[in-house]
């Protein structure tokens, strides 16, 4: 079988974090590993328990791509940040942030639509954000 | 030895074994050796056509059978999928055979299907035919993921990525 380009696992080429930034607001946020990008129309987030109810606004705007088969698309490529507001957080809580995303490399693979979930827990009124939890941490972190 | 310490050599043993087989699927790359008994299991899959009809791939048998893992989102699968046409109208009446399997939604599939005139089937699978993809070598379950298998339904390549005409070509030459 011939050599075959080297790829990252989905979660690595698309890292997901979140932090709490205060009772009420998370921040989520996407690092998109150097040669992929991902679909800005596919990324969709969520709250566990969904009573805590997380609102997706407006994404900041992506590159367009021309797309043969959809016509323009938007790209995001380097770091995506968000903010998501949450309709009820109690300082104290535990959610569970969920994101699907969806993306490509450049040298021509698609991944199916990739869900990562991280844990954040809301920081008491007035206390700042909470520490970035990472989906998937980075393997040296063990030797830290 | 204290538990503490018993827990501790483990827990290195482990997270070494972890590090090793990260670095060696990350040297790897992209496709694993693909398993014996996956090419039984996709020889013997049954999927629905667009139109909800169930195909089994071994209507095929005999044939040199293209299996071409895509779906409508993947803009590189849709790239690819001309030049497909073209080798089963060069190759079709020599017995090569393209059968796609879409990781998608059936309308999706059989829109594009339509707009490109595609000249060879293709089923509609989900996350189960990803799954069987990954048994076929495709550990990252990244689209488009190719196998083509020989007149005796055994695997005789993987592609992950665009496989390109003159690669095909000769692969599919040395298999008619």
């Amino acid at each position: 079988m011939a050599a075959e380009p080297e790829l990252l696992p989905a979660e690595q080429a698309f890292r997901f974090s979140a932090r709490a930034l205060d009772d009420r607001t998370l921040e989520a946020r996407f690092t998109v590993a150097d040669g992929y990008y991902l679909y800005r129309d596919k990324l969709k987030f969520a709250v566990e328990p969904e009573a805590a109810g997380v609102a997706t606004p407006p994404l900041p705007p992506g590159k367009v791509k021309d797309d043969a088969f959809f016509g323009q698309v938007e790209t995001f490529r380097g770091e995506v940040v968000a903010k998501l507001p949450l309709a009820k957080g109690t300082p104290g809580q535990s959610l569970v942030l969920v994101a699907d995303s969806q993306g490509c490399a450049d040298i021509g693979v698609c991944y199916p639509v990739n869900r990562q979930k991280v844990t954040v827990v809301l920081p008491a009124a007035g206390k700042g954000p909470g520490p970035v939890v990472e989906a998937h941490p980075r393997k040296k972190s063990w030797f830290k | 030895m204290n538990p503490l310490r018993i827990r501790w050599i483990l827990f290195a043993g482990i997270a070494a074994a972890a590090l090793a087989a990260g670095l060696y699927f990350g040297r790897q790359g992209v496709t694993a050796p693909s398993d014996p008994a996956a090419a039984a299991a996709l020889a013997g899959l049954a999927l629905p056509d667009p139109q909800g009809k169930e195909q089994r791939l071994d209507q095929w048998r005999g044939k040199v059978v293209v299996v071409n893992f895509w779906a409508t989102w993947c803009a590189p699968c849709r790239e690819e999928m001309p030049e497909f046409m073209k080798a089963q109208t060069e190759h079709g009446p020599k017995g090569l055979q393209f059968v796609g399997i879409a990781v998608d939604q059936a309308d999706k599939v059989s829109q594009f299907a339509d707009e490109i005139g595609l000249n060879y089937p293709t089923l509609v699978g989900g996350f189960g035919a990803m799954e069987l993809s990954k048994s076929l070598g495709n550990s990252l379950m990244a689209l488009p993921f190719t196998v083509v298998l020989d007149r005796k339904g055994a695997v005789a390549h993987t592609q992950l990525g665009i496989l390109k005409p003159d690669k095909l070509d000769s692969i599919v030459k040395q298999l008619l």
